[in-house]
C-alpha cells in the first residue's frame, strides 16, 4: 500500500495535456493500448503461437522471413493488406462491414481499465472489473453481425453457436470474478493490485493468500477460454466442422481485424485473471532477509513488465491447451458450463463469502 | 453423483497427461532430427526433437533406387520402342529411322557392344504425364532408360516438361529419311527388276522380307 | 394427441416427457435447412460431398454424393496389360498402395497358377503390414483433426514418414509403389532392410503409447466419440462392412484369418475387437480403438516375419515373373485385407489377350460409406464429422 501515492501519476499527467483545445494527452493514453495490442498480436500473438505450436508438434515453424522467421507476421500483414476486400453480393453489407469493427472495438475498449503498471491506466474506474466484464460481451454483437451478415450457412452456425457459448459462459466467469471482488472488497482494477502488494511478493496474491481462491481462479480461466473462443471451446470457428465459422466469408484486413480482436481479448482475459488473482503489476519475488527483491522489482516500469509477463504466461497456457486438446461438442460445452462450472462457481462464491466473514 | 465427480477427475487427469506430453515436446525442441537418409546406419539414432527440414537448403536424400525423373541415355538406345509400348499412360513418344547399311558405323554401338540399327530422331518423354511406375525401365533391353533419384524438376512452363532425347536434329532426320527412302526405292526397283528377271527365267521368286511384327496391337 | 397436418408438423416440436406426458410446442417456425458439406470441406477427407438436411444443429438426413475423383479405373484396366494395371491399383487406395497391389497380384497369380518364392511372400507381408501401419496412422491422425486435436496428427505423420522412407528405400517411390509385381517383386530388399525395420519397430512402440495417452485416452476425445455413430453387428454385416469398421461392431472377421492368403496362416496375431470396456461396441470410438490395436498386431506380424524370412543367396525377386502375362480363359475373385476392409478384384480373362476382359474392383471404403445415411440420422453436425472420420474413407478408392 506504500505505492498508493504514485498511483496513476503517468496517465493522469498525460491526460491533462492539451494542445490548444485538443486533448492530445487523452488520445495518447488511448493510443498506447492500441499500439500495444497491435505490436503484441504481431510479435507474440501470431508469431508466438506459430512457434509454440510448431515446437509442440516437432516442427520448425516459420523460418524464412528474417532470422528465425521473426518477420513472418509482418509479411502476412502485408499479404492481407494487398488482398482484395471481398463483400459477397448476397451479404448484408452493413452488418458485414461493421461486424469485425464491433468485435475489435469491443476487445479494445476493455483495455481502458487495464492498469499497465501502477502509474498508468486508461481510466481508473471504481467499477473497472464490472466494466471489463460488460464491455467484452460487446464482441458477441460483432460475431452475430458478421455471421448473420455473411449470408453463409456455416457462418450462421458459427455465429449462433458463439452467442450461445459466450452468453452462457459469462455466468461462471462473472461469478468467479465476483469471488475475487469479495476478497478485495473493490471493483477498481488498480485497487486490486494495490491490495495484493506486500513485502513477500507472491504470498500476498489472492491465489496463494486465500485457501479458496484456486477454485474461482480455475473456473474463470476455463470460462475465459470459452469467452475468447479458444480451444477446446473454439466451436464457433471449428475449422473441421464449420470451415471457418463466423469469418468464413472474410478476406483481407477485415479478416485481420478478427485476428487482432481475438488476440486482444486473449490478452485482456489473461490480464484480468492476473490482476484479480495474481497481483497484477506486483512483483512475485519476495524480500528474503537482506535481499529486498520485492522492493527492487516494483515500480512503474517493472509493474508494466510484470503484468505483461503474467498476461503472456496465461496466453502461453491458452496456446498450450489449444495444441493439445480436441474440441468439445456443442452440447458438451453447455454441459460443462451449466452443470459443472456454474454450480462450482456458486460453491466458490459461498465459500469465499464464509471465508471473508470468518477469517 | 459419484460418476459426475469421477468424470471431472478423469477429465482433469487425462488433460494433464496430454499437456505433459506436449510440454515435453516443447522443451525437446532444442534438438533436431537431422537429414540422414534411410540407408544411413544412424537413421533411427536421431529421431527426437524437431523433425522438419527447411526444404531447399536441407533435404531428405532420395535413395539410390528412387524413381523420379526419367532419363534416357540415347547413346545406348537401340530404338526398339518397348518402353513406348509398355508405358500405361503413353508418355513416351519414339520415332525411328532405319539405318542404311553405309551408316551403321556412324550410328555406332551401345556400351555393351550391340550394333544399333535405328536412328532415333524423336525420343520424347512427357515427365509431366509420367507416373513413375517404372515399367518402361523394367522392359528396356539395354538399360539405357532409367529413373534418376532427382525429385525436384519443376518448371514454369509445362512444355518444358517434355524432355527431348532424340539423337538427330530435324534436318538430319529429314536427310536420313530421304536417304532411306531412296535406298528402299532403289532396293525395290532392283527387286522388281530381279523378279522380272526371275519371272523371265521362269524360277520362283524368293519370298520378300517379312514385314516388321506389330506387337503394339496385341 | 391431436392430429397435425404435414405443414404444421414442420413448425412443431413434440416433446415426450419421462412420464409420457406429451408437450407440443407450436409455432416455433423452424425450417429445415439444406447444408452442402463438401466437396471442399476440411473434414470430408477429400472430395466427398454430403448433402445434409439439418434442423438447427441436428442432421435429419445426410446423403453422400460421390464421383468427384472418378478416374475410370475399371474401364482403364481393359486397355492396359496386367503389369500396367498394378500402378493403377496403387492410386485406388493411395494410403495403402502395397495392400491393394497385393490383392490384385494375388488375383492374377491365381489365374496364372504360378508358385511364388517364399522370400517374396515374406517381403510382401512385411511391406503390406508396414503400409497398414502407415495407413492407420493417417486414419488416427486425421480423426484427431476432425475432432479438433491437431498435434496427434503431426505426431502420426512424423512416424509415418519413417515408414514411407523405408518403403521408398526398397521400392523407389514414397506412396505409389508398384513394388509388388505379378509373380514377384520389382526389387529385392536392400541388405540392411531387416535391421532397419527392426529398429523402426523398437522406435515405434513407445510412440504408440504416447499417441494413446495424447488422443485415445483423452476424456474430451472419448466423450466426443463414445456412443456416436452406433452400428449394430447385424446391420454392419447387412451393409457388407469389412475391416476395422466391421470389427468395431464386434464381429471377429479378418480376411487374413478367415480367408487366409500368402503366409498369414503361419503367423501368430490376434484379430482385435473392442471389449466394450472403453467404448460401446459399434460406436466411433470402437472403430478408432480397433485401428490403434491393429497397429500393434501389425508390429507383431512384422517382428515374426523378420525372424522367419529366409535369406537366399543371389536372390532374384523377379524369377517367378512370367515372360508374357497371358492368363488362361477364366475368371477369378481375389480379395485381401486392406487397412480399410476387404479390397477385392474380380478379373475375367479371355485367354487370348494380355489385357483383362473385365476387371471389377470391390472397394472397401465405398461399401463402408454406404451406411452413411443410416449412421448420420439424427446426429449433430460435430458428430457427423466424427462419424465420417471414423469411417476412414479414401476418396481415391471410393470413386476409383
Amino acid at each position: 500500500m506504500s505505492q498508493s501515492p504514485s498511483l496513476n501519476t503517468w496517465s493522469d499527467a498525460l491526460s491533462g495535456f492539451h494542445l490548444g483545445w485538443f486533448p492530445l494527452g487523452l488520445v495518447i493514453v488511448a493510443a498506447i493500448p492500441l499500439v500495444f495490442i497491435a505490436l503484441y498480436a504481431l510479435t507474440y500473438g501470431v508469431y508466438g503461437e506459430r512457434k509454440i505450436s510448431a515446437f509442440m508438434q516437432d516442427r520448425l515453424g516459420p523460418m524464412e522471413v528474417g532470422k528465425w522467421g521473426i518477420l513472418q507476421t509482418l509479411a502476412d500483414i502485408l499479404k492481407l493488406l494487398q488482398k482484395e476486400d471481398i463483400v459477397p453480393t448476397a451479404a448484408d453489407k452493413f452488418l458485414f462491414v461493421i461486424g469485425p469493427l464491433v468485435m475489435f472495438v469491443g476487445s479494445f475498449l476493455a483495455f481502458a481499465v487495464l492498469p499497465f503498471g501502477p502509474a498508468f491506466i486508461g481510466a481508473d474506474l471504481n467499477v473497472g472489473l464490472f466494466y471489463a466484464i460488460g464491455i467484452v460481451a460487446l464482441e458477441v454483437v460483432g460475431i452475430l453481425a458478421s455471421g448473420w451478415g455473411s449470408n453463409n450457412k456455416w457462418a450462421l452456425y458459427g455465429a449462433v453457436r458463439s452467442v450461445a457459448q459466450i452468453v452462457s459462459y459469462e455466468i461462471p466467469a462473472s461469478m468467479a470474478l465476483l469471488c475475487g471482488a469479495m476478497m478485495s472488497g473493490t471493483l477498481s482494477m488498480q485497487q486490486f493490485s494495490v491490495l495484493q502488494s506486500g513485502p513477500y511478493g507472491f504470498a500476498h496474491f489472492y491465489l496463494f493468500n486465500n485457501p479458496i481462491a484456486w477454485l474461482p481462479f480455475i473456473i474463470y480461466f476455463i470460462a475465459s477460454l470459452a469467452e475468447t473462443n479458444r480451444a477446446p471451446f473454439d466451436i464457433p470457428e471449428a475449422e473441421s466442422e464449420l470451415v471457418a465459422g463466423f469469418f468464413t466469408e472474410y478476406t483481407g484486413m477485415k479478416f485481420a481485424m478478427f485476428f487482432l480482436a481475438e488476440y486482444g481479448s486473449m490478452f485482456m482475459v489473461s490480464a484480468v485473471i492476473s490482476i484479480v488473482f495474481l497481483g497484477g503489476w506486483n512483483s512475485p519475488l519476495p524480500n528474503i532477509g537482506g535481499f529486498a527483491l520485492n522492493d527492487l522489482t516494483n515500480g512503474p516500469v517493472w509493474g508494466a513488465f510484470w503484468i505483461i509477463m503474467k498476461g503472456f504466461f496465461f496466453i502461453f497456457v491458452q496456446m498450450w491447451l489449444r495444441w493439445t486438446l480436441p474440441r468439445l461438442r456443442v452440447d458438451q460445452l453447455m454441459y460443462l458450463c451449466w452443470k459443472v462450472l456454474t454450480p462450482f462457481a456458486f460453491v466458490a462464491f459461498v465459500l469465499t463469502a464464509i471465508w471473508e466473514i470468518y477469517k | 453423483m459419484s460418476e459426475y465427480f469421477s468424470n471431472i477427475r478423469i477429465g482433469a487427469t487425462t488433460i494433464a497427461t496430454g499437456l505433459a506430453i506436449t510440454l515435453r515436446h516443447f522443451f525437446n525442441a532444442i534438438h533436431r532430427k537431422g537429414d540422414a537418409g534411410i540407408d544411413d546406419a544412424d537413421y533411427f539414432k536421431q529421431v527426437d526433437g524437431l523433425c522438419t527440414l527447411q526444404y531447399p537448403r536441407e533435404a531428405v536424400p532420395t535413395p539410390a533406387l528412387g524413381r523420379y525423373r526419367l532419363y534416357n541415355d540415347i547413346d545406348d538406345c537401340i530404338g526398339c520402342g518397348q518402353c513406348e509400348r509398355a508405358c500405361p499412360i503413353e508418355c513416351i513418344t519414339i520415332e525411328t529411322i532405319k539405318t542404311t547399311a553405309d551408316d551403321l558405323a556412324a550410328c555406332g554401338k551401345t556400351s555393351q557392344g550391340q550394333q544399333k540399327r535405328m536412328w532415333v530422331p524423336v525420343f520424347d518423354i512427357d515427365v509431366a504425364k509420367c507416373m513413375t511406375c517404372g515399367i518402361c525401365v523394367s522392359v528396356c533391353p539395354t538399360e539405357c532408360l532409367v529413373h534418376t533419384p532427382v525429385s525436384d524438376f519443376s518448371e514454369f512452363d509445362v512444355r518444358n516438361m517434355i524432355y527431348h532425347f532424340g539423337n538427330l536434329s530435324n534436318i538430319e532426320a529429314e536427310a536420313k529419311k530421304k536417304k532411306l527412302a531412296e535406298q528402299q526405292a532403289q532396293a525395290a526397283k532392283e527387286k522388281a527388276a530381279a523378279a522380272a528377271a526371275a519371272a523371265a527365267s521362269g524360277t520362283a521368286p524368293a519370298p520378300a522380307a517379312k514385314p516388321p511384327a506389330d506387337e503394339a496391337g496385341e | 394427441m391431436q392430429e397435425l397436418g404435414k405443414a404444421e408438423l414442420n413448425s412443431t416440436r413434440i416433446i415426450r416427457q419421462d412420464d409420457n406426458r406429451v408437450v407440443i410446442e407450436k409455432d416455433l417456425d423452424t425450417e429445415y435447412m439444406v447444408l452442402s458439406m463438401g466437396p471442399q470441406h476440411p473434414s470430408t477427407h477429400g472430395v466427398l460431398r454430403l448433402e445434409c438436411i439439418t434442423d438447427g444443429e441436428v442432421v435429419v438426413e445426410a446423403e453422400p454424393y460421390l464421383g468427384y475423383l472418378h478416374r475410370c479405373f475399371e474401364k482403364y484396366c481393359e486397355k492396359v496389360d496386367y503389369p500396367g494395371i498394378v500402378p493403377y491399383t496403387d492410386r485406388m487406395d493411395y494410403l495403402a498402395g502395397m495392400n491393394t497391389e497385393l490383392a490384385f497380384c494375388l488375383g492374377v497369380e491365381k489365374l496364372l497358377d504360378i508358385e511364388i518364392p517364399r522370400r517374396v511372400e515374406f517381403i510382401r507381408v512385411i511391406v503390406s503390414e508396414l503400409n497398414r501401419i502407415a495407413s492407420h496412422l493417417v486414419a488416427i491422425g486425421t480423426y484427431g483433426i476432425d475432432l479438433g486435436a491437431f498435434t496427434p496428427f503431426l505426431f502420426c505423420f512424423r512416424d509415418r514418414e519413417h515408414i514411407l522412407n523405408l518403403l521408398e528405400w526398397i521400392s523407389g517411390a514414397r506412396m505409389l509403389y508398384n513394388y509388388i509385381w505379378i509373380g514377384g517383386l520389382s526389387f529385392d530388399v536392400p541388405a540392411d532392410f531387416k535391421k532397419r525395420v527392426a529398429e523402426f519397430v523398437t522406435y515405434f512402440k513407445p510412440k504408440t503409447r504416447e499417441l494413446q495417452q495424447l488422443l485415445t485416452e483423452n476424456e474430451i476425445f472419448v466423450k466426443r466419440t463414445r456412443g456416436v455413430g452406433m452400428m449394430p453387428a447385424e446391420v454392419a454385416i447387412n451393409y457388407a462392412w469389412s475391416g476395422p469398421m466391421l470389427r468395431g461392431s464386434g464381429v471377429k472377421w479378418d480376411l487374413r484369418r478367415n480367408d487366409p492368403y500368402s503366409i498369414y496362416p503361419e503367423l501368430d496375431f490376434d484379430v482385435p475387437v473392442p471389449d466394450g470396456k472403453l467404448s460401446d461396441i459399434g460406436d466411433s470410438l470402437s472403430r478408432h480403438l480397433v485401428r490403434a490395436l491393429e497397429i500393434e498386431e501389425s508390429l507383431k506380424i512384422i517382428e515374426q516375419c523378420l525372424d522367419k524370412m529366409p535369406e537366399v543367396e543371389g536372390f532374384n525377386s523377379r524369377s517367378a515373373i512370367p515372360k508374357k502375362i497371358r492368363p488362361k480363359a477364366g475368371e477369378v475373385y481375389a480379395r485381401a485385407e486392406n487397412p480399410r476392409g476387404e479390397v477385392g478384384f474380380y478379373i475375367v480373362s479371355d485367354g487370348k489377350s494380355t489385357k483383362p476382359l473385365r476387371c471389377k474392383a470391390r472397394s472397401s471404403c465405398f461399401v463402408n460409406l454406404a451406411a452413411m445415411k443410416d449412421l448420420s440420422k439424427g446426429q449433430l453436425i460435430p458428430d457427423l464429422v466424427a462419424i465420417i472420420g471414423s469411417i476412414d474413407i479414401v476418396l481415391g478408392e471410393v470413386d476409383r
